[in-house]
């Protein structure tokens, strides 16, 4: 795997290059990382078309030759074989189950396969054992943004909560093994907090409004759900940043699930994840045609997949979930329109 | 006659024992067992939230199994595991099963694990816990074309 949050420009474009991306080479994109940089934006809404890919929610254990590693593998080779082949790749968190170094080593090992660069943002998963201490050595800053063929992404840590550990005096086990039940109701509500928020509003500053923004987090940026935190709790602060944009895409993982939403200039699509599907919650979806079908649980691939996301001129495109089993009704499987 | 008839009717036992009341007050007053007082529905309910408290642990919990994995993993509060629905006929089983053969499915298969015996103490609480999830909710054997949502949680554990 490529490390991109430690790469320039120039190693990015080459390495790029090497995945068969001519176009990329001759596009006049930059590409800036890191929270001290503030991204510079191509300031153009039309973009070259390309194609990125998203991989989510592994949840690797442990535990040699568990059939979660097999499944991250074989969405690692589904990526390897599109055609044509993604731009980059990113991964929306989760990567481990329990936070342990050796899941996110094993993680690393196996995104490595990739043939395209790869970033990462965090989940609760990666983050509760140490807080966050071997997702950073192993994969850099959870704050990032940088520009694509002018296109400018973010990805944010959405999964910060308030310390609800001291008091109760529990041991870094203990923790997160409350924060890796979907329905923790020790946890709280999570969110990306105002040193992140501070950094959205600089990160975008200098950017025109026409410039296409896309946004990463592990958790939707609309209240879904709040009990299984299908939520960021900052997220009308962060619509409120994006708001002077012409369009906004975000994407999610975390749900483990086919869903979507617009509010105002932004739309919100969840992910498939390569561990096991979610139910949908006793809630009302706001597009409820924008579903997965009810999954079958004798079949271990149903209710997951990977994704790609084909960008045309203008910033419009569609979301295309890529799965393994009859999962999606027709409407859906044609794309989710961005 | 009569005489006869009450001996008889004092040798009835379990459900019959209402019928058999109603048909003795017709020949002098008697009483069928007493209603319940606080004290003792108090009491049960404490066993049955102990039984549902039971098995939402195991619920979460990872020793059902050999990978780590627990129920939970893809039912959190119980949900899509429709209690309410069984007994139905399960394609991945390929016939009529209850709810107890269906856990036990998920314990062997995604979960990698031993069956638990269906008369245990656990199956008995990861029963409750699940049921208890869908309480009030219609009873509707044989449907096996939705996947239903548990009672809507705002905090907690989902039961007092």
């Amino acid at each position: 795997m490529t490390d991109f949050s430690k790469m320039n420009r120039r190693e990015f474009l080459g390495i790029t290059g090497k995945a068969g991306l001519a176009t990329l080479v001759a596009s006049a994109a930059g590409v800036s990382f890191g929270m001290v940089q503030v991204a510079e934006a191509a300031g153009n809404s039309r973009l070259t078309p390309f194609r990125f890919a998203i991989l989510t929610d592994a949840h690797l254990y442990d535990i040699p030759d568990h059939k979660f590693d097999g499944i991250l593998k074989k969405a690692v080779d589904d990526v390897n074989n599109m055609n044509p082949l993604p731009d980059f790749v990113v991964y929306l968190g989760d990567i481990g189950q329990s936070g342990k170094r050796t899941e996110l080593e094993k993680g690393k090992r196996i995104l490595s396969k990739l043939k395209v660069p790869l970033k990462v943002i965090p989940g609760e998963h990666d983050w509760y054992l140490d807080m966050g201490q071997a997702w950073r050595d192993l994969f850099g800053g959870p704050t990032w943004s940088f520009d694509h063929k002018g296109v400018h992404f973010i990805g944010m840590n959405s999964i910060l909560v308030r310390d609800f550990w001291t008091m109760k005096g529990l041991t870094p086990d203990e923790r997160m093994g409350f924060m890796e039940e979907l329905e923790c109701h020790h946890c709280g509500l999570w969110g990306v907090r105002e040193e992140q928020l501070e950094w959205l509003k600089k990160d975008v500053k200098k950017l025109k409004p026409d410039t296409p923004v896309v946004v990463f987090t592990h958790s939707p940026l609309w209240d879904y759900y709040p009990r299984w935190n299908f939520q960021t709790e900052d997220a009308p602060q962060i619509r409120e940043i994006l708001s002077g944009f012409e369009r906004v895409m975000a994407f999610h993982g975390h749900v483990h699930q086919v869903v979507y939403n617009r509010i105002g200039n932004l739309s919100s699509v969840g992910t498939l994840s390569t561990s096991w599907p979610w139910p949908y919650p006793g809630v009302e979806l706001p597009f409820p045609d924008i579903k997965m079908n009810r999954v079958d649980p004798g079949d271990i691939l149903d209710g997951l997949g990977t994704q790609y996301i084909d960008l045309e001129k203008e910033f419009a495109g569609a979301l295309h979930y890529d799965t393994w089993a009859d999962l999606l009704p027709e409407g859906v499987k044609k794309g989710v329109k961005l | 006659m009569k005489s006869n008839t009450k001996g008889r009717l004092f040798a009835f036992t379990g459900t019959t024992v209402a019928i058999v009341s109603f048909a003795f007050l017709a020949i002098e007053p008697a009483q069928a067992r007493k209603p319940f007082t606080q004290d003792e529905l108090a009491a049960q309910y404490k066993d049955l939230m102990a039984t549902v408290k039971e098995g939402d642990d195991l619920w979460h919990s990872a020793k059902l199994g050999k990978n780590g994995l627990a129920c939970a993993n893809c039912h959190p509060d119980a949900a899509a595991s429709n209690p309410h629905t069984f007994p139905k006929w399960q394609a991945n089983l390929g016939q009529v099963i209850p709810l107890r053969d269906m856990i036990n499915w998920c314990i062997q298969v995604p979960l990698e694990g031993q069956a638990l015996d269906a008369n245990s103490k656990e199956m008995k609480a990861l029963e409750a816990y699940a049921f208890y999830m869908h309480r009030g909710f219609k009873l509707k054997p044989g449907e096996n074309t939705k996947q239903h949502p548990p009672v809507e949680v705002r905090s907690g554990a989902g039961y007092p």
